[in-house]
């Protein structure tokens, strides 16, 4: 089972997804803000990162940022969802490690689910 | 005979004597007459020549009227004396910017000798007048008129010097010599020390004028924000305002020159090159924005001619002009994470629908699921929130737009708090926090307000109060009238809260209906309070939970809602005590 971790502070966003993957293959687990994210990250060790950009506390590009300047916590791809839809912010995000740029309102949950199969699936070729 | 002997030796003297009386007579007459006839003359002469001197200053007057330059108007003068003086040589010596300058004019040809004594003479006079000496070497002279023949021997027999002064400062003297001794008379003098006084007085009077408008030009230029800086056609700076030297960071009190500013723009703006176009092309220049750290400007270069009387235009030089477009950049930015912020906030809940409504319809979720009704209720909480945004930005944009409307009625204040306290009752006790009202016995029972927009403003501020206070934290709905003139009414129930606005924090000047929510949150940053109100530029709160993102335009609105009642509107709060916002309505 892959773990996936979910952080957004829109729930219903999580819980959409959670509902959406194919049962039994993947683990998800929420976190509601950066800060927490970051907490999750060390603790769960997950597999893929979804993470949201406008986020009270520790915001999507912040999350990105401590991730760069810390080489302690785990290397995780990072795909990035949000309704963020400006080019400079999704390039700005690219340029920072994000594996993809997801924008939520454009995508259906299925496309998103294939998504994280991709990236899931080019990992574990990698590996 | 006898007779006539007689009468001839009688009478002969008498005859004689008749005869010398007549002669003497009209010697007399004639002596007078003559007399008179030279008095008259002479007096003939005297109304000619006033009449002359008056005609020459009307004259000189008006040629010198406009003139600003010391030396045209010594020009002038020397060119008009040949009508009422004789002179051998006239001529003027003037101090210019560089150096000083003689120009002499000879009227009837004389030696070298001649010219250089009065030289020497018109130089010392001018030393004398001004106590300064001055470089011999470093003379700009002209000489004009009639020939210089050595063989002359004759010199200077007669000379006088009148100083024209400007300003109460001598800056020239005027000088006419003739080789007879003892040729000018006072009068003379005096007609020239009126010349030169009143072409002395019109250009101090000028200058007066110019002096004054320069000085409102350069009190403006030195206090205008923009940075300013002009150069001559050589590139020579000839003004540079404060705030230029501030923009480029050199000391007020000192000089720049272009070089400075090429050091400083670096590669960002060729300042040089764009001064170069614009006084050889004369066509003006604006720059994109241009940043100097952290500060952005918009730099400006201008082409500066002045038209001449006579026609043509000469090139003065330029003006660079730094405009500070930092605060627009800043605007903008804010605007644009405003409209993305109201964009993802739409986005969001409108996403969240369409994502359940997609679960259903692939059957992810059947209707007799546990999950159908949770999912159900998620899809009505973001159409809610979305559809509270959507009224909050037409709400906004009414405002904005200065048609919100504001319909006042006799309604009763403790009636609508009331009916807000019972709205949020549940969702305070839902959280374990206690709503309470505290209605003041002062409340008349009706008030002209608008009981829908003030509901809409206590919806606000309970909700937001709800939203930053813990759980056991309480939150107090208070209501009284206040005078200002009066002391704060003290029977005012507020013990369960710590942050309570004083009478001079209400800002009203009338008595006034005052209604206070607060609470025991967390507080305001101090340096966020003052743009709560202000649209785009929300304080980011960090709300205690996750339910609780908000635009912050609830507050703008409330803000637009008061002021349409001719309230005041505000906030106190202590970071981690409280805070208590409010508004007032005047009676």
């Amino acid at each position: 089972m892959k773990k996936i971790l979910v952080i957004d502070d829109d729930q219903f966003f999580s819980k959409t997804l959670e509902a959406a993957l194919p049962a039994g293959k993947y683990n998800l687990i929420s976190a509601e803000d950066g800060e927490m994210g970051l907490e999750k990250l060390k603790s769960e060790k997950p597999d893929l990162v979804i993470l949201d950009l406008m986020m009270p506390k520790l915001d999507g590009t912040a999350f990105l940022k401590k991730l760069q300047e810390s080489p302690e916590l785990p290397k995780v791809p990072i795909l990035v969802s949000s309704n963020l839809s400006s080019v400079k912010k999704i390039s700005d995000v690219m340029a920072m490690g994000a594996v993809g740029y997801v924008i939520k309102s454009d995508e259906s949950l299925q496309s998103i689910v294939q998504d994280i199969e991709r990236v899931l699936g080019e990992e574990t070729k990698k590996q | 005979m006898n007779i006539a002997l007689f009468s001839s030796a009688n009478w002969s003297p008498f005859l004689i004597l008749a005869v010398f009386v007549l002669a003497v007579l009209t010697f007399y007459l004639f002596f007078s007459l003559q007399k008179k006839e030279k008095e008259i003359t002479k007096e003939r002469e005297e109304t000619t020549r006033r009449l002359y001197e008056l005609a020459i200053l009307k004259e000189l007057g008006e040629r010198v009227g406009y003139s600003l330059d010391v030396e045209e108007i010594l020009q002038i003068i020397t060119g008009s004396l040949r009508q009422f003086i004789d002179y051998t040589a006239v001529g003027y010596v003037v101090i210019t910017s560089e150096k000083i300058k003689i120009n002499t004019h000879i009227e009837k040809s004389v030696s070298r000798h001649f010219l250089s004594e009065m030289k020497d003479r018109m130089i010392a006079s001018l030393s004398a007048l001004t106590d300064k000496t001055f470089d011999l070497e470093n003379i700009d002279e002209v000489v004009s008129g009639a020939i210089i023949i050595d063989e002359i021997k004759e010199n200077i027999g007669s000379l006088f010097n009148i100083p024209l002064v400007i300003d109460d400062m001598a800056v020239g003297v005027l000088t006419v010599a003739h080789i007879s001794s003892g040729l000018y008379k006072e009068e003379d003098m005096t007609i020239l020390y009126k010349i030169t006084g009143q072409a002395s007085e019109a250009v101090s009077r000028l200058q007066e004028v110019v002096k004054k408008e320069k000085g409102k030009l350069n009190a403006m230029v030195e206090s205008m924000g923009d940075g300013v800086l002009m150069v001559d056609s050589e590139y020579r700076v000839v003004v540079a305002n404060p705030a230029i030297k501030k923009i480029i960071k050199v000391d007020i009190s000192k000089d720049v020159s272009v070089f400075d500013f090429i050091d400083v723009l670096g590669g960002k703006f060729d300042i040089r090159g764009k001064l170069e176009e614009s006084v050889s092309k004369k066509i003006s220049y604006v720059s994109e924005r241009i940043n100097i750290d952290d500060v952005f400007f918009e730099v400006g270069v201008y082409p500066v001619s002045h038209s001449l009387t006579k026609g043509g235009n000469q090139m003065l030089g330029a003006v660079v002009v730094f405009h500070d477009i930092s605060k627009d950049i800043e605007l903008e930015r804010v605007r644009e994470e405003f409209t993305g912020m109201i964009v993802h906030e739409l986005r969001s809940p409108l996403d969240g629908i369409k994502k359940i409504i997609e679960l259903f319809v692939s059957g992810s979720i059947t209707a007799d699921s546990d999950k159908f009704k949770e999912y159900l209720n998620m899809a009505h909480q973001s159409s809610a929130s979305m559809l509270e945004l959507v009224n909050d930005i037409l709400d906004l944009s009414k405002l904005q737009a200065g048609k919100f409307e504001v319909n006042k009625e006799k309604a009763d204040i403790q009636e609508v708090i009331a009916n807000r306290i019972s709205f949020y009752k549940i969702s305070a006790d839902g959280r374990g926090v206690s709503l309470d009202a505290s209605l003041n016995k002062n409340l008349p029972e009706f008030l002209e307000f608008d009981p829908q927009a003030i509901k809409q403003i206590l919806n606000n501020f309970i909700s937001n109060a709800l939203k930053f206070t813990s759980k056991g934290g309480s939150i107090l709905v208070s209501a009284f009238i206040y005078n200002p003139k009066e002391p704060f009414p003290n029977d005012l129930d507020k013990q369960k809260i710590s942050v309570f606005p004083e009478g001079s924090d209400l800002n009203i000047k009338k008595t006034s209906l005052c209604v206070v929510v607060s609470d025991v949150g967390i507080g305001i940053p101090e340096d966020n309070i003052k743009d709560l109100f202000h649209t785009f530029k929300q304080a980011r709160l960090n709300p205690v939970d996750k339910e609780s993102k908000s635009t912050g335009l609830g507050l703008v609105i409330a803000k637009g809602i008061v002021e349409e009642h001719g309230g005041t509107i505000g906030v106190v709060s202590k970071e981690g005590m409280g805070s208590s916002f409010f508004f007032t309505i005047p009676l």
